[in-house]
């Protein structure tokens, strides 16, 4: 990691605004903001020298904890923000150091940051009125979008005589009346209740594909990204850790970070012994979709929802793997039974969480009981830290 | 389901209510707004006492005679005071108050504006200490500051020096209706700063963000919402200039000449200068209070009604 960072900041370094072209909607490349520290203090590193491009018509995430650098990175794209490094374009613009309204991109705010005095119409309108565009396309344009986010009849209230949803399809309005090339969303569903956003969720990926605009969406809920995304970009601390699709970065994470912040995960120590096979710390031998030489210490990452409860005594099926164990918790979710198993046989024993659907035909395993657990080898991530 | 979700000893809610006895409820409100009067019992007193009745006393004598040798008559109930308001000489000077205080108000207005945005837009810390810093010139007298300008606006003080070096001519500031503005000016700015920076520093600067993002520039964006957003504090601050300007004393007899006679010195010389009449001193003071309170909740209903 540290070493592939050196390498980008003295690409940078030499070589400061040279990016390929690319027919890339947003291209990010070695763009870095540093923010001022305190009285005599280092400045504060909020984005490091990230590249990124970002296809057209991509619905794209940028997920991550508080503080790892997404919203800075969203803040420099819409033009909030400058970057103390590196190229920001759009569509082959270079944008980097042109101010907000000169941007071919709008943005939906996490708090909606709707005009208070102003009505429904008059907040959606603002944009073509400052772009001059004319009284009756303007009176159209916004009677459209009205439709696209179903406000018909509430366009002459407050945005405060709103609820937080409606609210917040005014202020996704406001953005998609200017046809922006880039749409830049900032947790826009953060302040709703979780079935109003498990409603949203949905509406927005509906909207975005029948708009086809590019959205960048910020969010630290990993579970809206999975949901929406057509690829996501997972942060910390300024980094970019992997870009790719929900499903590969869910069942394919490459870094514990990752595997750990995106849903739940076993992470399981093992020794590389032969070609594909490891072993677990109780000594138990694994096979692997991994190329790495013998000896290494790896980390196997597994969902609990990919491992298998079995008894101990059934029949054992050779095209899974297995760890024998002794069922310490059992929790009944509603749809899902979570259980804590406790591999023991070897010298270090170590938690293991399953999740096993509540269908007919699962069996249901109490506390105490000796059980084995089954994965395929392809569901197993060798993380690379 | 449904049965074995019914509790066996559901019989238990049929259990009426404890009943309280009727009116209890209203007797523990009472006590609680007798309480709440009592708290607020000294600031009642205080303000009946040494607000309302003066100025109650101020409403009678306006009613009252002025006896040839300056002495007030407190008998012949008439009109006469309110009468002479329309003298020349008084429409002179309530016109004159009028553009002074107009201007000082807007003088104040455009200076304030910015600083009050400077302040409201720094750090937590910064914030505090230039609050403060605006707050200092009260710990000082009012007079002794007033006194302070008129050596610097007399004829050999620095601010004549500075504008004879810029090349004005022959500049004369003290005893002028400019040296008024600027002592009024000076000594209402915080009233306008502070006003302005609560609603300022109320508003979510994502505001201007939005409003930047959908294309308006710099200006349009303070013109479209911060301008609009901060109207509750210019018209708090206005009110809070305008009114003590209008009726202001120290700063026109201080700095002010004979040609700029305000309302509160022509008020205060009909009590302790020369003129000594009172039942006129006492209508004038009445009608500038009775103007003040339209055009104050003029004010407030149209401020209210763009919030």
């Amino acid at each position: 990691m540290i070493e592939e960072r050196d390498v980008t900041d003295l690409q940078t370094a030499v070589e400061p605004t040279a990016p390929a072209t690319t027919d890339a909607a947003v291209s990010l490349h070695g763009v870095t903001k540093r923010f001022p520290g305190g009285k005599g203090s280092e400045p504060v590193v909020a984005v490091d020298a990230i590249d990124l491009n970002i296809a057209d018509g991509e619905f794209f995430s940028l997920l991550g904890p508080s503080g790892c650098g997404k919203t800075t990175t969203l803040r420099m794209i819409a033009g909030f923000e400058y970057p103390s490094a590196g190229s920001i374009r759009i569509f082959d613009e270079e944008v980097g150091l042109k101010p907000p309204n000169k941007r071919p991109v709008n943005t939906v705010f996490q708090s909606y940051a709707l005009f208070p005095h102003m009505t429904v119409a008059q907040n959606i309108a603002f944009g073509l009125e400052m772009k001059d565009v004319g009284r009756d396309e303007t009176a159209r344009r916004v009677a459209e979008v009205i439709e696209l986010v179903q406000l018909e009849g509430r366009e002459n209230r407050k945005p405060k005589q709103l609820s937080g949803g409606q609210q917040q399809r005014v202020a996704l309005a406001r953005a998609l009346v200017n046809r922006p090339k880039v749409l830049l969303l900032d947790e826009p569903l953060g302040a709703l209740d979780l079935k109003l956003r498990q409603t949203m969720q949905i509406e927005l990926k509906q909207m975005q594909e029948k708009v086809g605009i590019t959205f960048v969406y910020v969010t630290h809920d990993q579970e809206e990204a999975l949901t929406m995304s057509d690829r996501i970009a997972v942060m910390e601390s300024g980094h970019l850790l992997q870009v790719g699709p929900p499903e590969e970065i869910y069942d394919r994470p490459r870094t514990r970070f990752v595997a750990d912040f995106i849903g739940e995960t076993n992470l399981l120590d093992a020794t590389i012994r032969d070609h594909g096979i490891a072993e677990l710390r109780d000594g138990t031998q694994v096979r692997l979709d991994s190329h790495e030489p013998a000896g290494t210490a790896v980390t196997l990452a597994v969902r609990p929802e990919k491992l298998g409860l079995v008894r101990a005594d059934a029949d054992r099926n050779h095209d899974l793997d297995a760890v024998h164990g002794t069922v310490a918790r059992a929790t009944f979710m509603g749809n899902a039974i979570a259980y804590e198993v406790r591999i023991d046989g070897g010298s270090e024993p170590f938690p293991v969480e399953i999740r096993q659907g509540n269908a007919p035909g699962i069996e249901h395993f109490a506390v105490g009981e000796q059980v084995r657990v089954r994965w395929s080898p392809s569901s197993a991530s060798v993380l690379e830290d | 389901m449904a049965t074995t979700l019914t509790p066996p000893d559901s019989d238990q809610t049929s259990v009426p209510p404890a009943k309280l006895p009727p009116g209890l409820e209203t007797n523990a409100e009472k006590a609680e707004s007798r309480r709440g009067f009592l708290i607020g019992l000294p600031a009642y007193a205080y303000l009946v006492l040494f607000f309302a009745l003066p100025l109650a006393i101020v409403v009678v004598y306006s009613f009252a005679t002025r006896s040839t040798t300056g002495l007030t008559v407190l008998a012949d109930w008439n009109l006469q005071s309110y009468a002479r308001l329309t003298d020349s000489l008084v429409v002179a000077i309530t016109w004159r108050s009028l553009w002074i205080a107009t201007l000082t108000t807007v003088v104040s207005l455009v200076v304030a504006y910015p600083f009050a945005y400077y302040i409201a837009t720094r750090t937590p810390r910064v914030r505090a200490a230039l609050l403060v810093l605006v707050m200092i010139p009260f710990w000082s007298n009012f007079l002794v500051r007033t006194f302070a300008w008129r050596l610097l606006l007399s004829s050999d003080g620095p601010v004549t020096r500075i504008l004879e070096t810029l090349g004005f001519a022959n500049p004369r500031l003290l005893f002028t209706p400019s040296a008024v503005i600027i002592g009024l000016v000076y000594g209402y700015l915080p009233f306008m700063i502070l006003p302005l920076y609560a609603s300022l520093e109320r508003m979510d600067h994502s505001l201007v963000e939005a409003a930047r993002d959908l294309y308006a520039t710099g200006w349009e964006a303070f013109r479209k919402v911060t301008w609009p957003l901060s109207k509750p504090g210019v018209i708090a601050g206005s009110i809070l200039v305008f009114i003590p300007s209008f009726g202001a004393f120290v700063t026109p007899e201080v700095l002010g000449g004979t040609g700029t006679t305000m309302l509160g010195s022509y008020i205060g010389r009909q009590f302790v200068g020369t003129a000594s009449d009172w039942p006129f001193g006492a209508a004038l003071s009445v009608a500038i209070l009775f103007v003040m309170m339209l055009a104050a909740m003029f004010y407030f209903r149209s401020g209210g009604k763009d919030l």
